[in-house]
């Protein structure tokens, strides 16, 4: 028996509460609108922005935007909007002015400056370290103070379309959820909607587990369009001593971390001998793959020639650092310890809901900002900070897009009887028989799928359609499974959106018949200029409809001197024939 | 030895409830006949610190011996190499 469901208006929607959903909200409340904002946690500690590392790309006045900007584009390989390039680097030194005035923490260096040094994959942009997770306070503080609702602990199960279509023709007209305290199921009747949920991931194998995709899930449902989700594949190195979580990759080879096999040999100084094991992620660990498959595992983290300032920014700027120092592993200040990388679902920008210049989707009513939607500013190659980077302009362009449009939109209300039908469907699992899975052995289910780090790097059409039988093994068992609880409930709508993703970046992964940067399939090694474009992917309700689509143009001021067509990175390093990008 | 990363001493805990805003996964719940905070879906715990950092009566402990049955080594592949 349904309960009872609340209706809220709002001029903006947000839904997710990390970097992207909160400079949205601020940006939009400047602006005069009415915002209600909606996280599945507790804004300022919800998904992995206030996890995450502390590195942020750091453009300052002085610095010449052109070198900055170029070392992007080439980076990643020209597959970018160059005007999203300009727009993020020239947003970003506001939002690091923003950081210094409300006094969040940033290392200095002794004359008192931001102490910035080269991002990991970079060599001139640079990248400043800061306490996330005071940022995330010091945003939710502001937010508040603007006249925000905050709407804590609600999951968002579903976009709310004019027509009651998904997917639609219609517009986005706000969002459905309930309180997982109290079940109360919430139509959120919203102008504009704007999706901030993170990152695709599984569940359990980052621990940063908010992440589960779900607004581009929900997005795709209702008809958005996906651009580049075979590039979801990816990772880092985060398993120390096979159980283990490593702190920060990014900020440790930033400091002078080092790998080393077992022979003791930095093998990148084969592979990349400018930036070694700061190069691009994906290479580094297609290399350490080498060294693992060749028998010269296994891989150890060297911090022993680390700069004095990772230790004591270790403890007072990143949590999690404690492993290191916490005598539960050998000291390493002295011992190299093995390490290990994932490698799967894990966004962070290379793929998503595709967004314009005012972080516009193609859906009437639905903007993306943050790592829920494609970073065309950079290409596929994220280096070390932009992800944050982006999280935070993607999210001030987006509330600025909403807030503005949304003073030139009536509400448009839900078709009668689509909430009481949206909330039945949501809250379906509470009524259930258990059955044989439970929303937890889905997740394990899915997890699974991700294992080996070697298996999930060298792809083939046997492999995806192995993993793509995973993904639908699992939304196939949705039916079937029963929710115990609100919070099991949670964990089932998230199951639902995570097969989905799964499916949609397997099916694209099958589709890109190439190799190309850190998308490696071993039965079409090479790269083809033919797929130098966006690969797009909607639904059609029936299926998954996929296009292609050239980058702009437009805006572009640096343009490739050749298309590659050689063997695509990854292989390169697998067979040590990789020529690195030229060394700046 | 608890089964669960994470554990709440309750013979400290002061009921103020900041653990429970601070869990990004619902592990904490208020436990409305003591007051105090509780664990009550462990399984989720994700080592993630931020109740631990925020307990003011540091009532709260997080074990690293925990294994997460959803993380995959390598090294535990045949011929893994330790």
């Amino acid at each position: 028996m349904p309960g009872s469901i609340e209706v809220l208006h709002t001029d903006v929607l947000v839904i997710g509460g990390g970097f992207a959903g909160t400079w949205a909200s601020l940006r939009a409340a400047d602006l005069g609108a009415s915002v209600t904002l909606v996280d599945k946690a507790y804004v300022s500690k919800s998904g992995a922005s206030t996890m995450s590392g502390g590195i942020t790309t750091c453009p300052l006045d002085t610095d010449d935007m052109d070198l900055w900007a170029r070392e992007f584009i080439e980076r990643g390989d020209y597959m970018c909007d160059q005007r999203w390039t300009y727009q993020l680097l020239e947003g970003q030194r506001e939002r690091v002015k923003d950081y210094v005035r409300w006094g969040v923490p940033i290392s200095r260096a002794e004359d008192g400056s931001i102490r910035r040094f080269a991002s990991r994959g970079m060599i001139d942009v640079r990248g400043m370290q800061y306490q996330p997770k005071a940022a995330m306070i010091e945003l939710r503080r502001r937010i508040v103070a603007r006249g925000v609702r905050i709407l804590d602990r609600v999951h968002i199960t579903e976009l709310v379309t004019a027509d009651g279509q998904w997917p639609s023709n219609g517009a986005i007209i706000g969002a459905v959820g309930f309180n997982i305290y109290t079940g109360q199921f919430v139509f959120i009747n919203a102008k504009r909607t704007i999706v901030a949920t993170g990152m695709i991931a599984m569940k359990g194998t980052h621990r940063v587990d908010n992440d589960t995709g779900d607004g581009v899930a929900m997005a795709f449902r209702a008809g958005g369009r996906l651009v580049d989700m075979e590039f979801t594949f990816g990772g880092t190195f985060n398993v120390l001593m096979k159980k283990f979580d490593f702190p920060s990759y990014n900020v440790a080879v930033a400091h002078g971390a080092r790998l080393i096999n077992a022979r003791g040999e930095r093998f990148m100084e084969q592979h990349d001998p400018v930036r070694l094991e700061r190069g691009e992620l994906s290479n580094v660990v297609a290399a350490f793959a080498k060294e693992i498959v060749e028998g010269r595992g296994p891989v150890f983290v060297d911090l022993r020639h680390v700069d004095a300032s990772y230790w004591t920014d270790l403890a007072k700027l990143h949590r999690g650092g404690s492993i290191l120092l916490s005598g539960h592993v050998p000291d390493p200040r002295v011992n190299p310890l093995p390490i290990e990388p994932t490698w799967g679902l894990w966004a962070s920008g290379r793929s998503g809901l595709q967004i314009d210049l005012g972080a516009r989707t193609n859906l009437p009513g639905l903007l993306a900002a943050g790592s829920a939607a494609k970073n065309d500013a950079t290409g596929t190659h994220a280096s070390a900070g932009s992800p944050t980077a982006f999280a935070k302009v993607s999210g001030w362009h987006a509330g600025e897009t909403a807030a503005l449009e949304s003073r030139q939109t009536d509400l448009e209300s839900a078709p009668q009887g689509l909430i009481a039908m949206l909330q039945e469907k949501a809250l379906a699992p509470l009524n259930r028989a258990r059955g044989e899975r439970s929303a937890d052995r889905l997740h394990d289910d899915l997890a699974r799928l991700e294992s080996s780090v070697v298996k999930s790097m060298i792809l083939s059409e046997g492999r995806l359609n192995e993993l793509l039988q995973g993904a639908r093994d699992v939304a196939g068992a949705l039916d079937q499974t029963a929710a115990g609880d609100l919070h099991d409930l949670v964990k089932w709508h998230e199951a639902r959106n995570v097969s989905l993703n799964a499916e949609i970046v397997y099916r694209s992964a099958l589709d890109r018949t190439e190799s190309r940067e850190q998308f490696y399939r071993e039965d079409f090694p090479m790269t083809d200029p033919g797929w130098f474009c966006w690969h797009g992917v909607k639904s059609t309700g029936e299926g998954l409809a996929f296009d292609k689509q050239a980058f702009p143009q437009e805006g572009a001021r640096f343009l490739p001197e050749h298309q590659h067509s050689g063997l695509g990175p990854i292989g390169a390093i697998m067979s040590a024939k990789h020529q690195p990008a030229k060394a700046l | 030895m608890s089964v669960h990363a994470i554990s709440i001493d309750p013979a400290t805990c002061t009921g103020c409830g900041l653990c429970v805003l601070a869990c990004p996964a619902d592990v904490i719940r208020m436990d409305a006949a003591s007051g105090k905070a509780k664990v009550v879906y462990g399984g989720d715990c994700q080592v993630c610190y931020l109740c631990e950092d925020d307990c003011p009566a540091h009532s709260i402990s997080l074990s690293h011996d925990i294994t997460n049955p959803r993380r995959y080594s390598i090294y535990d592949e045949p011929g893994g190499t330790f």
